[in-house]
């Protein structure tokens, strides 16, 4: 193929990828009379950030917005407690047979589970646990979601560290754990950022448990003050865009940092980007 | 005994939190829920599952549910394959291009639902607005609200956010494809396809065959974006089994009814995802 016509096709490409999105922001800064105009303003219209005020003003999005941060910061924090031990252990340690792996898989497995299936019972648990529309029920479910993502990810970026390294310290006297904390999690770095930058995304991408389990305003996170916005009876489109842009900010932001490791997270560490 | 725990199993309590979190979020919830799905007004029953053999809505939601997956992960794999060979192909601007590609995907599910709703209006969307201002007539097309089209649209929005996915695995491994097989056939005079065929494809069918397994689980219990988009309507035509099973516990509270089908549904799942793999011989 010559190489114009190359360009030529991964532009359209590009197009149709970028072209809805752009959309979407044009509509969250058009006065309303703009909005429905035909032919269809691209370029040449007045922008406004009535409706970004207008978002902000009542209040209950800014609480869900904290929601979502909250919810998101603390399931991102108690994975990493609990899932990069696991990684460490199920990588470094000695297993009889193949148990590693087993138990590896097993914990990659209940990612896969369709959430619609555990989410029946999951709900009627915590409402008898008395967690239903509350943030600590949320955290809960959300560690659990982030959890095999962080030990696969984690065990992935232990493999490439050289096990010479952690002799040396043990050598010298150092437990396993302080192996852990003083010589390895230092060198694993890297990847532990990008893990740690990976979860939210996760999380703040679920959206069936959290429309399920919460209807209180108190612990609604952003996707939901969202859906609520996007379903209801009449429906004011600038309004509704500036809430899409202000749900896709803090993800995009997460996403550029952790461009590196996309291909990584997104596979569950199994390709390495 | 301890002590020979301690020797022989020295990873143990290192992996014990986790397991136990994940033991009872995820498969003390699946025993329960085993136990609702066989439960009736008096005790032991199997009516939830008599009742799953008769219901002609779950199973259209079933067949709907399939052929969204089949269509969508059809569609998407081909394009995504050749974004990626054409991506990997080019010169400058390849990080760009890329960098823009993989945008959909990234967006939260929602987002993606309310840029179609805009797109897809069939009296203010941008689609149609386009259309007009071409001098189509526009009154028929009524996308993702009317019941013919509803699935196709919703179809269409699928490829649109995760052909990105399928791109972003393979164009990872194409890059990571080692160079001197392919330098030694083309010095024997192999041809760019014969190249592709008998060894860019064999080399890159792990790559290949997870994209299509990780996908192909999400496309199974597909729910978000139909269910901000249409609901499942109009009627009937964009209900899949995940909408339905929801609408079963949290709109009519049949919650033993629910995990009977729930159950099916993963049955099936994990029987597709095993002969996918089977299919594509994954030794792991």
């Amino acid at each position: 193929m010559k190489s114009t016509v190359k360009y030529a096709l991964a532009l359209l490409a590009l197009a149709a990828a970028v072209a809805p999105i752009y959309w979407l922001v044009t509509i969250s800064i058009k006065r309303d009379i703009d909005q429905f105009a035909v032919p269809p303003l691209w370029i040449h219209f007045q922008p406004t950030v009535r409706h970004y005020v207008e978002l902000f003003r009542g209040g209950n999005l800014a609480r869900s917005l904290w929601n979502s941060t909250f919810v998101a910061s603390l399931s991102t924090l108690l994975a990493m407690l609990l899932g990069v031990p696991a990684a460490y252990g199920l990588e470094r340690l000695r297993w009889p047979q193949d148990w590693s792996r087993k138990i590896g898989f097993w914990i990659l497995s209940t990612r896969m589970l369709p959430p619609i299936v555990t989410i029946v019972p999951l709900f009627l648990m915590l409402r008898r646990a008395g967690l239903l529309n509350s943030r600590p029920g949320l955290i809960l479910v959300y560690t659990a979601f982030n959890l095999p993502f962080v030990v696969w990810m984690m065990q992935g970026f232990f493999r490439e560290i050289p096990r010479e390294l952690e002799e040396a310290a043990m050598m010298d006297g150092d437990s396993r754990l302080g192996t852990l904390m003083r010589v390895v999690l230092p060198v694993a770095k890297p990847g532990l950022a990008a893990t740690v930058v990976f979860s939210p995304i996760v999380a703040s991408n679920e959206f069936l448990f959290a429309f399920i389990s919460t209807q209180a305003t108190t612990s609604t996170t952003a996707p939901l003050a969202m859906a609520s916005r996007v379903t209801q009876y009449e429906i004011r489109w600038g309004a509704m865009s500036a809430a899409g842009i202000v749900a896709m900010i803090p993800v995009l932001v997460f996403a550029g940092l952790a461009q590196r490791y996309l291909v990584r997270g997104m596979s569950l560490g199994a390709v390495k980007g | 005994m301890i002590r020979t725990l301690r020797r022989s199993w020295p990873g143990v309590p290192w992996v014990v939190p986790t397991v136990v979190l994940l033991l009872a979020l995820t498969i003390y919830p699946l025993v329960y829920s085993v136990k609702v799905s066989f439960t009736g007004p008096a005790g032991f029953s199997l009516a939830n599952y008599a009742r799953l053999l008769q219901d002609r809505l779950f199973l259209q939601a079933m067949a709907q549910t399939l052929l969204y997956t089949v269509v969508a992960l059809a569609i998407e794999f081909a394009l995504g394959f050749a974004l990626a060979l054409l991506v990997d192909s080019l010169g400058r601007g390849r990080a760009f291009v890329r960098a823009g590609l993989l945008a959909p995907m990234l967006l939260p599910p929602v987002v993606v639902a309310v840029i179609w709703r805009l797109i897809y209006n069939p009296q203010f969307g941008v689609l149609n607005g386009t259309l007009r201002n071409l001098g189509i007539h526009t009154s028929a097309l009524t996308w993702a609200s009317g019941e013919r089209g509803a699935l196709a649209s919703v179809i269409l929005v699928d490829v649109w956010e995760w052909t990105p996915f399928l791109f972003l695995l393979l164009s990872a491994g194409l890059q990571a494809l080692p160079q001197e097989p392919l330098e030694a056939a083309r010095m024997d005079g192999a041809s760019p396809w014969q190249v592709f065929r008998d060894i860019v494809l064999p080399l890159l069918k792990p790559v290949m065959t997870l994209a299509i397994l990780l996908r192909t689980m999400d496309l199974l219990r597909i729910f978000d974006q139909i269910f901000i988009l249409t609901q499942g309507g109009p009627g009937f035509a964009t209900e899949t089994v995940s909408l339905y099973i929801y609408r079963t516990a949290f709109r009519f509270f049949n919650f033993g009814y629910a995990s009977a089908m729930s159950f099916l549904a993963l049955g099936l799942t994990i029987v597709f995802a095993r002969s996918l793999m089977r299919l594509m011989r994954v030794s792991r």
